[in-house]
Order: C-alpha cells, then structure tokens, then sequence
C-alpha cells in the first residue's frame, strides 16, 4: 500500500481499505507568493468510505476540497503544490483534463445551484456533455439519478417545471442527482447542509450515508454531530494543517491531539 | 416609592402627550409632500399625453391629405406637394435591424470575454474604453463617418462586396450599384458602433450577477467554458440581455446626427444596402427649416409620430417578451 511515511495514524487507521485518493504534503496558495492555506496536509481518502472534513472556519477544508477536483483553477494565481493520487494518477499535473477530472469528481455546494432549466434537463444535462444517448435511455438515467437522489417520488410528475420551483431541500438533492448521473467515482459536499432546515438536512445525511459504498464521499462540515452521524473517518484541520485523521468513533471518542479535543468538546471554533 | 412610580407615570404621559402634538402638527406637511410627489408623478404623464397630442394634432392634414398612402409611398416632393413617409420607415427598420444584427453578436462577445476569459489586469482598461466609446457624441460619429470611414468603404470594402456577390442570387441584389460610399450599410455600420457599447455595458453587467457558485457548479459537473455561457450564463440573465438589446435598438431607431452624416438622404426604397437612402429622424433633421407649407410641416410632425409609435411598439414587445419569460422561469 502506498502511503506517506508520516500518515502512520491514517495507516493503523483501517489499513485494510483500499485508499481511492491519497493527498500527499499538498500546500495551496491563494496568490502567488501569498500565505500557504494549506500546510504540508496528507490524508488519504478510503474506497467506500465516508470522510468528514471538520475545523473552525478558515482552516481550510473547504479549500482541501476544491483541491480534489481543481475548482481553484478557475481562478488564476491559486495555485497547489504537492501531490494529489487518484488512483496512482496525479491530479495536479497541469496537462490534465479538466472536464473530465469533473466528471470523476462531483461536487455539491452549500447553497442549492440548480441550473436554470428544468428538472429532467438539469440531471441531463450534464450527462450529455460526455453521453449521446437515445431518449429512451436518458429518461431512465434521470429517473435513476433521481431514485438515489430520493426526489424520483416527488418530482416524477413534473420533470418538464424548472429546478428553480423546488424548496431548498430538493433543490440540494437535485443537485446530488445531477452529480450521481454522470456516474462519478468521487463526490465532494461542501458544507451541503448549511442553507438547509433539520428536515432537509436529515435526508440529505440519509442519502450520503446510502450513497457510500457505491463512491467514495467527502464531506466539509461546520456540524461535528453530522460529521459524527454521517462519516467513516474524520480529519481534523486547524490554521490550514491537519492535525489529526482518524477512524471517526477514534477522533470523537479518544482524539489524541488536545487541538481536537478543545475543538469537539466547543472550547473554540 | 408610589411616588416615584406616580411620577414616572406622569412622565410617560406628558412625553405621548408631546409627540401626539408634534405629530398632529406634522400631518399638514405630510399632506402637503404626499400632494407635491403626485402633482411631479401626474406631470410626467401630462407631458407624454402632451406631446402625443400635438404629434397627433399637427400630424391630422398630412393624413388627410395622403391617407394610409402616406405610410406606404416613397414619394417625397416638396415642390408638388407630395409625400409619402415609406422610404424613411424602411430605412429605419432596415438600418436598426442591420446595426442589431451586427452589434448584438460583437457586443455580446466582448461581453463574454470581459466576464470569462479576459485576464483581470485587462479587465478594467478594456470596461474603460467601451464606455467612453458611449460616451462620444453622435456628431462626432457623424462627422468621422463621413470623412473618414465612408471614403474607406468606398475604396476598400464596397467593390470587393459588389464582386464577391455579383454572381449569388438574391445578395447580387443586396449588394448592388456603384459604390457611393454613403448609404444604408454605411449608415447600419455608424449605428451599429453606437449602440455596441450599450449591449456590451448591460450585457457585462448582467453576467456579472451570476452567482459564482452556479458558475462553478456547471464547471463541477465538467463544462468547458464555452458550454457555462451558452448553458447557464445566457439562459440565467436573458432577461437583462434582450433588455439591455432593446434599450440599444431604441437608440438606434431614434439616432439622428450620425444617420444624417452618411445615409445619404434620398427617398427611395432600394434593395441594395449599398444605395443611398433616409431614416425618420434624418429626415426630419434635413428638411425642418425649409418646411413652409402646411402640408409639408405637418408630413414631418407625422413622421415624428411614426417614430414616436414604432419605438413604442418596440418597447411594448421588449415588455411583453420579458414579462412571458419570467413567466417561464418561474414555473
């Protein structure tokens, strides 16, 4: 198994899963020459598994995960170094293919972004960038998409009416649709239920938890009962370094950094 | 300590006491300001009826005089007495339609790249220059039209479009006729420069309130940028877009200095866009000094009314346009 020498933790850390992505003493700038929003952060994310992102705000999770799909190349100056395997294959090199690194790796963000079109073209759409399908095939791919998504029961009656008349709730799992149709390997969520009420957001924590298995699922959350509830392992992050990934019940049951523990039991944040 | 609290109660009371009178003493001069903003409100609206009023007084002896003739003639004769309004209203719509045609896709484009592509160090430098560029009276236009880029495309451009399309059907009439360096297309291109920074200004601006998250995610599910503008940006804002559109065509329809410079000012109705022609408001702007008799001073206030109805029906449609799109957002 290929792992930093200075992840042993990560390594006792279910050491019998296969790892699906492996960040290696990754360092991010958010302008050239600027101060580093990432510090020497190595962690592995497992095949399968649930990762939960948590730390007080700044710390640079969410900028970890935009890392993973090379979100931050849009905006010109970031810029990462270090190295970043999916697969044995470095995510970081520059003659990658952007768009179809996207499709591998899907994302879900904080608020709910449907596209302004209708519900049936917003799973479709993405699927036709990278499919020509027959339109028989493509209605089952959407209803499928929106079966995992939980919101089949719920919209199948007007898949014609725009994404934009849903409540917030269904937006968000249109949205994880949309993600899960273009058959991604990983999915990335953003704080995705931060703009949801405890209704929408427990569905949401149901649907990530049945969505594990079949892809590997990394989450940022500012919700440590939901980083408990929903995740497998858990990486803690203070200041732009990790301090501390573990297995989830380890880190909330037994953290070994005081940082961490400060932090879970709410002495800051 | 009853006290106390009898004299706070006294207090309390005193103070509602005071504010009731100063605001019994304030409700003349609410009613005096509310009378004041509808009288400035009731204005607006007497001016428009005003105006419409007298285009339609002044305008009543021409269409006595030509009937519905005088929307569809391209007689003009002032020495008989003769008119007809038909060559101005096609070289208005001709000339708009063409000026959108071209500056609609470019302005759009700089759009685009301003808001997309164009790396930041460039972006205010290049924002700078298109609003100046609107900035620049309509006589300068005018005036470098005529001395300067007519003689260019009479040299340069018009022979070789007479050439190339000599042979084709249909644009062998389009393009046909000596070339007298003003005329329609001349007049289109001046236009077209005009309103170009309009539809970039408004069209920049509207692109600028997507949301970057709905931008990043169409990028996140693997669009290029090309498929984030025509997917997502464009259907996101079109509604500003056709409004920013429209408030360019109604310059356009109503823009006189520069039209008069290089439109060469002749009333007829030809098919080729190189042959000289007349707008509405170019006409005007010609003949109303030397508008003597009854009839010919009332054939202009008419065409004024004409111009005043078209540019009305552009907007209606432009309102009627946005109003079934939001409609269709919305559901």
């Amino acid at each position: 198994m290929d792992m930093a020498s200075s992840n042993l933790q990560a390594e006792a850390a279910g050491a019998a899963l296969r790892d699906k992505i492996v960040v290696k003493s990754l360092d991010f700038y958010y302008a050239p020459g600027g101060a580093k929003a990432l510090k020497s952060v190595s962690l592995p994310l497992k095949l399968g598994k649930v990762t939960a992102f948590i730390g007080p705000s700044g710390c640079g999770k969410s900028t970890l995960l935009r890392v993973l799909n090379r979100m931050y190349d849009l905006y010109p100056g970031q810029h990462a170094e270090g190295e970043v395997l999916m697969d044995g294959e470095n995510l970081l090199d520059p003659s990658l293919d952007l768009n179809l690194l996207r499709s591998r790796v899907g994302m879900v963000f904080q608020k709910p972004t449907p596209f302004p079109m209708s519900i049936y073209d917003n799973i479709a759409f993405g699927v036709r960038l990278y499919e020509k399908l027959p339109k028989s095939e493509m209605d089952g791919r959407v209803e499928q998409a929106l079966k995992k998504a939980a919101l089949w029961n719920e919209v199948k009656d007007k898949l014609k009416s725009s994404g934009l008349g849903l409540s917030g709730g269904q937006q968000q799992r249109l949205c994880i649709a949309r993600s899960v149709a273009i058959r991604p390997e990983v999915i990335l969520f953003d704080e995705p239920t931060s703009a949801l009420d405890p209704i929408a957001t427990a569905k949401i924590e149901e649907l990530i938890d049945e969505l594990s298995g079949d892809y590997t699922l990394a989450i940022v959350t500012h919700s440590m009962q939901q980083a408990a509830r929903v995740s497998d392992f858990t990486a803690f992050m203070y200041l732009g370094e990790m301090i501390e990934f573990d297995d989830t019940k380890k880190v909330f049951t037994t953290p070994r950094d005081k940082r961490t523990q400060d932090y879970i039991t709410g002495r800051f944040g | 300590m009853t006290e106390t609290a009898m004299s706070r109660a006294d207090m309390m009371t005193s103070r509602v006491e005071a504010r009731s009178k100063a605001v019994r003493r304030l409700a003349g001069g609410d009613a005096l300001f509310r009378n004041l903003t509808f009288a400035a409100a009731i204005i607006v609206l007497l001016i428009l009826g005003g105006t419409i009023g007298s285009l339609i007084q002044g305008s009543l002896p021409a269409f006595k005089a030509f009937g519905f003739g005088f929307f569809v003639t391209d007689v003009w004769n002032p020495s008989d007495d003769k008119f007809g309004a038909g060559a101005a209203i096609y070289g208005t719509i001709v000339t708009s339609f063409i000026a959108m045609l071209i500056a609609v896709p470019v302005g759009l484009g700089i759009a685009i790249f301003l808001t997309e592509l164009c790396p930041p160090a460039l972006r205010r430098p290049i924002g700078v220059a298109i609003e100046l560029l609107a900035g620049i009276p309509s006589i300068i236009y005018g005036v470098w039209g005529l001395f300067v880029f007519a003689p260019f495309l009479q040299q340069y451009v018009q022979p070789g479009l007479i050439a190339a399309f000599a042979n084709v059907p249909g644009l062998n009439a389009l393009f046909a006729g000596p070339p007298f360096g003003i005329g329609v297309l001349t007049a289109s291109l001046i236009l077209a420069i005009m309103v170009l920074p309009f539809v970039t200004s408004i069209s920049r601006d509207v692109f600028n309130t997507v949301p970057p998250m709905l931008k990043e995610s169409a990028y996140g599910v693997g669009c290029t940028t090309w498929e984030v503008v025509s997917s997502i940006v464009i259907p996101y804002t079109r509604v500003g877009v056709i409004g920013g559109c429209m408030l360019a065509l109604g310059r356009a329809l109503g823009e006189t200095m520069a039209v008069t410079f290089v439109i060469g000012n002749a009333h007829d109705i030809s098919a080729s866009i190189l042959a000289p022609g007349t707008t509405i408001s170019a006409t005007i702007a010609n003949e109303f000094t030397e508008a003597d008799g009854v009839l010919y001073t009332s054939s202009l206030i008419a065409l004024g009314l004409i111009l005043f109805m078209i540019t009305f029906v552009v907007l209606a449609f432009a309102r009627l346009m946005l109003m079934r799109l939001e409609g269709k957002a919305g559901k």
